[in-house]
C-alpha cells in the first residue's frame, strides 16, 4: 500500500444555512490511498454531512478540504433517481451527473445492466421498482464507473443477501485494485469487519479515528452511557443448551456468497479408499476435501462444512472454530481443508453441502456456497423416511430384526402428542437412563442413553407384535424409529452406546405394533421430552464424529 | 465566462440528459408525443384566427391583427414558461444536487433549451401563417436566430436568478407570477405601438420602450411580419435597440453568473432546509 494521502481534511467545520447549525466541528483525518474507512457514530452525529463534504456535495464553512482523483458519492439509495424515467434512462441521467460522458456509459451499459440483475426491468419506469431494485441499480452503476475515491453512505444494510453479497464482493475487488472507500453503516460487526480504520463522530466532533475495534468500542461505551441496550458481547458458554439451527432455506441452495477475498476452487468427495465418490453406504466414512486460493491476507477465518437433508432438515455443520481451531491469519495463497467423518449416520437418501469459509463473526462470508454440492446415502429402502441412522447396541445392523417393519407413517403424523391406548396391551411406560441407571430426560451429546419400554399388563402371546421407539425431534422431524420384537416378555431395551443427537429440544415416542393388522395396538406419541445438551455449539441434529486437516498457504 | 462556456461543453452529455429527461416528462405518456408541439400551437393560431379575424375583425396600422397577436403571444409564452418553470427547477431536483457536483446552472439551462426545443415548432407555424397570409416574409428574417439568442439569454439570465432567488426566499414563485403578468400587459401583445406613443408623455413612452421585452418582441415582429418596419418606423429607435439589446442580454445572463457563483454554496443547505 502506498502511503499517499488522497484525502485530507483540516480542521473541518460545517454551518447550515440559514439554521446556523453546526453539524461539524474542527474534523481533522487523513486517508491514505487505498484504505476502506468507516465512519461511525449516532444519528445526527455529522456522518452524512461528512460524507458529503469528502464528495463535495456540500462545500465546508471552515477548513480545508483536498482531495486527489475522481470521486462517486452514493447516497440514500441512489437518490438521483427520476421515476418517470426508465432504468436504462436513469443509467444515462445517473452516469453523466457522476460525470461520464455519453460513449463511457454506452461502453458500461452492459455491465450495469448485468450487475444490476434488472433484467427487463431495466426498461420500466423507475417508479415501479422496489426500494431493493433501486439500490441495485444505484450500487451497479458506481460499481462501474471508474473512480479512486468512493463514497457511500448508510446503503449496504438494503436489498436480498445475495446481492449484498455482491456488493461486498466488488468492495474487496476495488480495495485490491488500489481504491479509496469512505462508508457508514450502523452494523457495527459488518463495520469492523469490511473497514481498515474507523472514525467516531459524536456532535459533529471527531472522537477517535483508527483502529478499528477501539472505535466501535467506544462508540458501544457511548450508547451504554446513553443507556443504550447493546445486548451481551457473546460470552462463551460452556454448554449449548440449543443452537436452534435445524434446517435451511433449499431455495437459496446453489447461490454462492461471500466477498471473495478467498475463493473455494474445488470441492471433492472421497470414500474409504481415497476415490472421489458422489454417493457411499449409510455409516460409511467420508471425506470433503475442499480447494481454496485467498486472495488477501485475511484475519482469524474458520472453515465451516454443512448437511442437509434434500428437503432442507439441517443435519450437521461443524466448523473449525466450534472445533477450537483457531487460525489468526490466512496468507494470499493456495491451500486447503479436509473434513473426515469416521461413520456418515444419515439415513438413506439425497444430500446437500455447503461449503464456507468464514470471517471470525460470521458477518459475511469470505466465501460460502450454500448446498451447491450433492451425495448420496445409499442402505435399505425402509429407513428412507427417517433422518438418521444411529447404532443401537445389541443389533449388529439396525434393525434386525425388522427390516420389512414399516410403522405406519399416517397414523404417526395425525397423532402428534396423541396417547392411543387399548385393553388387548394395556398401560404402557417409558424410563430414560444413563450410564449409571439414573432416570433422566436430560443428556449430553455421545452420552450412553438406554430406553426401556414395558407394558405390564400385556395379555396374549403375538409373534406378530414389535415394540417400536422413535426419536422425533420438537419441529416433528422424524429423526429415527426402531423396532424389536416383543416376544414372550412385556419389557424391551433399547441402548444408544452414545446418543450422538445435538443440542435442543427432542420427543421420543413408544407403541406396540401389530405387522399383521399392520397398526399400531397402542402409542404413545411424542409425549416423552428428551433434552440434549452438548459442550460445543455444532449446528444441526446429529454430531458426526470428524476431525479437521487444514493446510493454510 | 470563457471557463463558463468550458464546462458546459465538457458536460454537455449531462445537459443533454438534462433536457432529455424534461422533453420526456411531458412527451412521453402522450399517444401523439412531440406531435403535441406542433398541434397545440396550431389549435391555438385556429382559435385566434376565428375570434379576432373572423369574429371582431380587429384591424391596426401595423400589420395584419392576427399576426402581430400570433408572435407576441407564442414568443411569451415561450418566455413565460421558461421562467416559471426554472424559478423551482433547483428545488425540483434536489435529489440530483444532493447526488453529486456538478454544475447546477446546468438545470435551468437545460429547462430553457427544453423550452427552446418546444418552442422552435411554434415558430415555424408562425413562419408558416405569415407566408399564407403575408405571401412572404421580410429579409429580416436572417436575423430571427440572433434574436432568438437575445431572447434565451435573457430568459436564462432571469431564470438563473429566479431559481437562486427561489431557494432563498419561498414568496418569489409567488411575485414572479405578478411581475410576469405586470411585464406582460406592459408589452404590446394585442395593442399597437402606436396607441402607447399617443396616450404617453415623450419621457414616458421612451421609458417604456426600455422594456427590453418591447423591444425584443419588436424585433421578432421586425423578422416575421412584411411590412412592420415600413409601419413603426417612425415610432421606436430601431439602431439604439440593436446596439443596445445584445448588451443588456449579456447582461442579464451575466448578472445571473455572479449571482449564481456566489451562492453555489449555499444551493444545497438551503435544499436540505
Amino acid at each position: 500500500m502506498q502511503n499517499t494521502k488522497i484525502i485530507e481534511l483540516s480542521q473541518v467545520g460545517k454551518n447550515y444555512q440559514p439554521s446556523g447549525f453546526w453539524a461539524l466541528k474542527d474534523v481533522s483525518l487523513d486517508v491514505v490511498k487505498g484504505e476502506i474507512v468507516g465512519i461511525i457514530g449516532r444519528n445526527g452525529a455529522g456522518k452524512t454531512t461528512l460524507l458529503n463534504i469528502i464528495a463535495d456535495v456540500l462545500y465546508p464553512t471552515q477548513g480545508e478540504v483536498k482531495t486527489r482523483g475522481r470521486k462517486l458519492g452514493l447516497f440514500n439509495l441512489g437518490v438521483g433517481f427520476q421515476d418517470e424515467l426508465t432504468g436504462r434512462e436513469n443509467i444515462f441521467l445517473n452516469g453523466a451527473i457522476l460525470g461520464a460522458n455519453r460513449t463511457e456509459i454506452e461502453e458500461k451499459l452492459s455491465g450495469v445492466i448485468g450487475f444490476s440483475e434488472l433484467g427487463n426491468f431495466i426498461d420500466q419506469p423507475l417508479g415501479t421498482y422496489s426500494q431493493g431494485m433501486r439500490l441495485r441499480l444505484g450500487f451497479s452503476i458506481i460499481a462501474n464507473l471508474d473512480f479512486d475515491i468512493l463514497i457511500i453512505d448508510e446503503i449496504l444494510a438494503v436489498g436480498d443477501l445475495l446481492f449484498q453479497n455482491k456488493c461486498f464482493e466488488k468492495i474487496m475487488d476495488f480495495r485490491r485494485a488500489g481504491k479509496t472507500l469512505v462508508i457508514t453503516n450502523q452494523n457495527m460487526e459488518l463495520m469492523e469487519r469490511i473497514c481498515d480504520r474507523i472514525a467516531l463522530l459524536e456532535h459533529g466532533r471527531l472522537v477517535y479515528f483508527g483502529e478499528k475495534e477501539e472505535a466501535v468500542r467506544q462508540y458501544r461505551e457511548l450508547l451504554a452511557k446513553e443507556g443504550f441496550f447493546i445486548g451481551s458481547t457473546n460470552a462463551a458458554e460452556s454448554i449449548f443448551e440449543n443452537t436452534k439451527k435445524w434446517a435451511d432455506e433449499p431455495q437459496n441452495w446453489g447461490k454462492i456468497l461471500g466477498t471473495k477475498e478467498v475463493v473455494i476452487e474445488k470441492v471433492a468427495f472421497k470414500n474409504r479408499f481415497g476415490f472421489n465418490c458422489v454417493s457411499l453406504k449409510s455409516r460409511a466414512p467420508l471425506r470433503i476435501k475442499v480447494d481454496f486460493t485467498a486472495l488477501n491476507d485475511i484475519k482469524e477465518p474458520h472453515f465451516g462444512v454443512a448437511i442437509f437433508r434434500n428437503d432442507g432438515v439441517y443435519c450437521y455443520g461443524p466448523n473449525t472454530a466450534f472445533d477450537g481451531q483457531v487460525f489468526p491469519i490466512l496468507k494470499k495463497g493456495r491451500g486447503s481443508f479436509t473434513l473426515n467423518y469416521q461413520s456418515v449416520l444419515l439415513a438413506p437418501g439425497d444430500y446437500r453441502v455447503s461449503i464456507a469459509i468464514w470471517d471470525k463473526n460470521e458477518t459475511v462470508a469470505f466465501d460460502y456456497h450454500d448446498g451447491c454440492y450433492k451425495f448420496l446415502v445409499k442402505g435399505q429402502a425402509d429407513l428412507s423416511n427417517q433422518l438418521l441412522n444411529m447404532p443401537l447396541a445389541g443389533f449388529s445392523k439396525f434393525p434386525s430384526d425388522s427390516g420389512k417393519i414399516h410403522p405406519d407413517l399416517e397414523t404417526l403424523r395425525n397423532n402428534w402428542m396423541q396417547k392411543l391406548e387399548s385393553p388387548d396391551t394395556g398401560p404402557g411406560s417409558l424410563r430414560v437412563y444413563n450410564s449409571l441407571h439414573e432416570e433422566k430426560n436430560k443428556f449430553h451429546t455421545g452420552e450412553l442413553v438406554k430406553l426401556s419400554v414395558f407394558f405390564p399388563e400385556i395379555k396374549k402371546y403375538d409373534p406378530e407384535n414389535y415394540i417400536w421407539v422413535g426419536f422425533y425431534r420438537d419441529d416433528r422431524i422424524f429423526c429415527q424409529g426402531a423396532v424389536s420384537k416383543m416376544g414372550h416378555t412385556n419389557k424391551r431395551e433399547f441402548i444408544f452406546r452414545s446418543l450422538p443427537l445435538l443440542p435442543g429440544e427432542y420427543r421420543v415416542s413408544f407403541g406396540v405394533w401389530n405387522e399383521r393388522e399392520k397398526k399400531f395396538l397402542s402409542l404413545y406419541h411424542a409425549l416423552y421430552p428428551l433434552h440434549m445438551v452438548f459442550s460445543k455449539g455444532d449446528h444441526g441434529t446429529v454430531y458426526l464424529e470428524h476431525n479437521w486437516k487444514v493446510r493454510l498457504p | 465566462m470563457k471557463n463558463i462556456f468550458q464546462e458546459i461543453i465538457s458536460r454537455r452529455s449531462l445537459l443533454r440528459e438534462l433536457i432529455a429527461k424534461d422533453l420526456r416528462a411531458r412527451y412521453r405518456r402522450p399517444v401523439l408525443s412531440f406531435l403535441w408541439a406542433f398541434l397545440s400551437p396550431l389549435f391555438f393560431s385556429v382559435i385566434l384566427y376565428v375570434i379576432f379575424s373572423v369574429f371582431m375583425k380587429i384591424e391596426i396600422k401595423e400589420a395584419n391583427f392576427l399576426l402581430y397577436l400570433m408572435t407576441a403571444v407564442f414568443t411569451w409564452r415561450f418566455f413565460q414558461e421558461a421562467v416559471s418553470s426554472a424559478a423551482t427547477c433547483l428545488m425540483d431536483n434536489r435529489n440530483l444536487i444532493k447526488e453529486a457536483n456538478f454544475p447546477h446552472y446546468l438545470i435551468p439551462l437545460s429547462l430553457v433549451i427544453a423550452n427552446l426545443l418546444n418552442f422552435l415548432p411554434s415558430l415555424a407555424i408562425l413562419v408558416f401563417f405569415t407566408l399564407f397570409i403575408l405571401k412572404g416574409v421580410p429579409l429580416f428574417i436572417i436575423f430571427l436566430p440572433a434574436v432568438l439568442l437575445m431572447h434565451c439569454m435573457i430568459t436564462f439570465g432571469l431564470a438563473l436568478i429566479a431559481c437562486l432567488a427561489y431557494i432563498r426566499w419561498r414568496d418569489t414563485k409567488y411575485m414572479l407570477e405578478i411581475l410576469l403578468q405586470a411585464l406582460f400587459y406592459l408589452t404590446p401583445v394585442f395593442y399597437s405601438l402606436s396607441l402607447v406613443r399617443q396616450a404617453l408623455s415623450q419621457k414616458a413612452y421612451c421609458l417604456y420602450l426600455w422594456n427590453p421585452f418591447v423591444a425584443i418582441l419588436s424585433f421578432y415582429r421586425l423578422t416575421l411580419l412584411k411590412g412592420f418596419y415600413q409601419a413603426i418606423k417612425l415610432d421606436v429607435h430601431w439602431f439604439a435597440w440593436a446596439v443596445t439589446m445584445p448588451l443588456i442580454a449579456v447582461a442579464v445572463m451575466v448578472i445571473g453568473f455572479i449571482f449564481y457563483f456566489k451562492n453555489r454554496k449555499y444551493i444545497n443547505d438551503y435544499l436540505a432546509y
